[in-house]
């Protein structure tokens, strides 16, 4: 099919945005119609700002709407940074010429570059991260302010780190800009799909054996960490995710799960499914360009791909977002990709390290035996 | 903070449920409109999924043009067999000089309606909306039959109470007996909006759709109100228009209505007396003035900030709903 039948994932645009606004003290304007200013407006829990275009500005040049926008930001943001959409990128203004008095980087991410992925990656290029072979710590990598994880993974990276004693360099991308240019020397990733590339990659954090593996690489280059808690807690997790998953197979069949995401998370769910569950792992939709991996997947960025996988896998537990939810029927749902819409969600919620795991198992074996409570 | 043209326009454009609607540009732009009307569906509890697909244009049409990958893409929707198609263009075909109409014209099998949005290039979220419902009416045949009936036009379909004001409109028409026979464009389908052309009045959402009642008074001939009731005096007056314009006695319905705001406002009569904190732009709305007298409030600058609902409250029930909040501010401030 040549059409995008309700595309579920954000665009380039958009993934820059996010990527940028994760800095707090980072200025992200966003340069077009008030409708690519609109979506990551509302959805982004940060101020972001838009020179919301019209066609007065498309057809005499927007040199003035943009300078009166930065101008109003001038001051107070360390740096701004202007992204660019789908129009203002094809009119062909001289951008760099345009801001060359003010403290701003141009981000050229228009939509139609590709999926948010693209757009993160982009944005974090514009920054020119640099590593400074003097700091010490450990760069926390993989953040993206639109994922429904972000507060809770952000929380369970620093909590575990400084448990083991070990001092964190820069977060991309949370906290200040300023650190992008003085990153330690390695990186710790929360989401393999958007790493940032600078610092020596040490694990990921994505899994209890991928934690404990990450720590003990850690161990050896930071002489004062003590990972031991972190150890000890990785094991304890384990026991009762196994624990839980072996009581609820005594009653029960494995489930045959369907799951959707992108790509890093998808793959690490299944692959916990698997392992603790004994599940069979139908289908894994990923919305960005999958890789490798043990599993098939298949890229699934549009609601008709996610219908036909259903019908043909009927699954009994469903990962994914709202969007997948709204076709379960009476399948179990758990949400592990952006939107989660329809439901009150206060807290933190992590997926990364002990808790991230501890938290899908709690929620996916509720969600499994509500429904076999609904069956009778 | 209401979205571009494009977004205006699918909030109509998705509230015929047979229709499919086509956004002509990148995916991106589909993405985010759908995106935010899944989720005003899911506030509702709705797991009713819109049918948007973009023609998901990507750098190489944005060079050399996307007239054939819409076509393309109208082919394969109209495949889906749905009552007819709707196709919004987005800022970035309009830069480039697609000619959407010239495409929609084409002889199709079913009817394909160009709708213009084009995000900045054709104006905001209003003029989308306006946009979307006049080209829908111009559908609509004239029809020389006897009228019957009353329409809504133009709900807020991304308002989080558009189910609770469209039932306070329904109860105020209940009280001359009437009932909403079309609700344009909200759960409707296309052989629905044919009712446009014989219903006896049209009741607008809110008076910036005024070009809409216009439209549909010169096409159809039936009159309109300009907007929901909004306040104490603006409901007994939306009473004294709806019984104006079907040739309805009024005095029974204002009565009754008269009565029931009377109910309502003794249920907050513990709050006379209590002082909240309103500003002066505030001060100057209608409705604001009349529950701070009514109630007995008092207005001050040590008072409570209490929340304005925007847009205002719809009829007795939405002020009703405002002053409960009223009440769990004042609550929490003398905690």
């Amino acid at each position: 099919m040549r059409g995008c039948d309700n595309p579920l994932w954000p665009c380039a645009m958009a993934g820059a945005v996010s990527c940028l606004s994760g800095f707090g003290d980072l200025g992200v304007v966003i340069h077009g119609s008030s409708g690519c200013y609109f979506y990551p407006a509302s959805i982004l829990p940060r101020t972001v700002y838009g020179t919301q275009i019209l066609e007065r500005e498309v057809i005499f040049g927007s040199e003035e709407r943009v300078k009166e926008v930065i101008r109003e930001l001038e001051g107070r943001y360390a740096l701004i940074a202007l992204v660019t959409t789908c129009v203002p990128a094809v009119i062909g203004e001289d951008m760099q010429a345009m801001l060359r008095e003010v403290n701003a980087v141009i981000v050229d991410a228009p939509g139609f570059l590709g999926s948010m992925e693209t757009g993160y990656r982009i944005a974090l290029e514009a920054l020119k991260p640099r590593v400074d072979p003097g700091m010490e710590g450990v760069n926390i990598d993989g953040l993206n302010l639109m994922d429904p994880f972000f507060d809770g993974n952000l929380l369970e990276a620093k909590r575990l780190l400084i448990s083991a004693v070990i001092p964190i360099a820069t977060t991309f991308c949370a906290g200040s800009v300023e650190d992008v240019w003085r990153a330690g020397p390695l990186t710790l990733n929360l989401n393999p799909d958007l790493a940032s590339g600078a610092g020596e990659e040490t694990g990921s954090l994505l899994g209890l054996h991928e934690t404990s593996g990450a720590f003990r690489r850690l161990e050896r280059r930071f002489p004062d960490a003590d990972v031991s808690s972190v150890l000890a807690e990785v094991e304890r997790a384990e026991e009762k995710v196994a624990y839980a998953c072996d009581k609820y197979l005594k009653r029960h069949d494995p489930p045959t799960a369907a799951i959707y995401g992108n790509f890093a998370y998808a793959v690490a769910v299944a692959q916990w499914l698997s392992e603790y569950l004994d599940a069979t792992i139908a289908f894994i939709g990923s919305r960005n360009d999958p890789r490798e991996s043990r599993f098939g997947v298949k890229r699934c960025p549009d609601l008709s791909m996610v219908k036909e996988s259903l019908e043909g896998e009927k699954p009994d537990l469903i990962l994914g977002s709202s969007y997948e939810r709204s076709l379960a029927g009476e399948a179990a749902f758990v949400p592990i990709t952006l939107p989660v819409r329809g439901q009150i969600r206060l807290r933190s919620r992590a997926l990364i390290g002990p808790e991230g795991t501890l938290s899908l198992f709690e929620e996916l074996l509720n969600a499994l035996m509500n429904r076999k409570i609904g069956e009778r | 903070m209401e979205g571009c043209t494009l977004l205006g326009a699918l909030s109509i454009t998705t509230g015929v449920t047979d229709s499919i609607t086509i956004v002509h540009g990148p995916s991106g732009c589909a993405h985010h409109n759908f995106s935010l009307i899944h989720a005003t569906l899911q506030e509702f509890g709705s797991d009713s999924l819109p049918r948007i697909i973009a023609t998901d244009l990507c750098e190489e049409e944005i060079i050399f043009g996307g007239e054939g990958a819409l076509e393309e893409v109208i082919r394969e929707a109209s495949l889906l067999t749905p009552s007819c198609i709707y196709v919004l263009s987005t800022c970035i075909v309009d830069t480039i000089g697609d000619d959407l109409q010239a495409i929609c014209r084409k002889d199709w099998e079913l009817p394909v309606i160009c709708i213009p949005t084009s995000g900045f290039l054709g104006g905001g979220f209003e003029k989308g909306v306006a946009n979307a419902l006049i080209t829908l009416a111009r559908q609509v045949d004239t029809d020389e039959s006897e009228k019957s009936g009353i329409a809504v036009i133009g709900e807020k379909n991304l308002e989080f109470e558009v189910e609770e004001n469209f039932h306070e409109v329904s109860r105020l028409l209940a009280l001359f007996g009437e009932k909403v026979t079309l609700r344009f464009a909200r759960k409707c389908c296309v052989n629905d909006i044919r009712l446009l052309s014989t219903v006896r009045l049209n009741i607008l959402r809110e008076s910036r759709l005024s070009t809409v009642g216009e439209e549909l008074m010169k096409r159809f001939g039936s009159p309109y109100i300009s907007s929901f009731p909004i306040g104490l005096e603006g409901t007994l007056e939306f009473l004294c228009m709806v019984g104006e314009m079907l040739g309805m006695d009024v005095r029974e319905p204002v009565r009754k209505e008269q009565a029931h705001q009377q109910e309502m406002l003794v249920g907050f009569s513990d709050l006379e007396g209590e002082r909240i904190r309103l500003e002066r732009s505030t001060l100057d709305q209608r409705f604001v003035r009349e529950v701070v007298e009514a109630v007995g409030l008092i207005a001050s600058e040590s008072g409570v900030r209490v929340p304005i609902p925007i847009p205002p409250p719809v009829g007795t029930t939405g002020l009703k709903r405002m002053l409960h909040r009223w009440r769990r501010a004042i609550h929490a401030w003398m905690r």
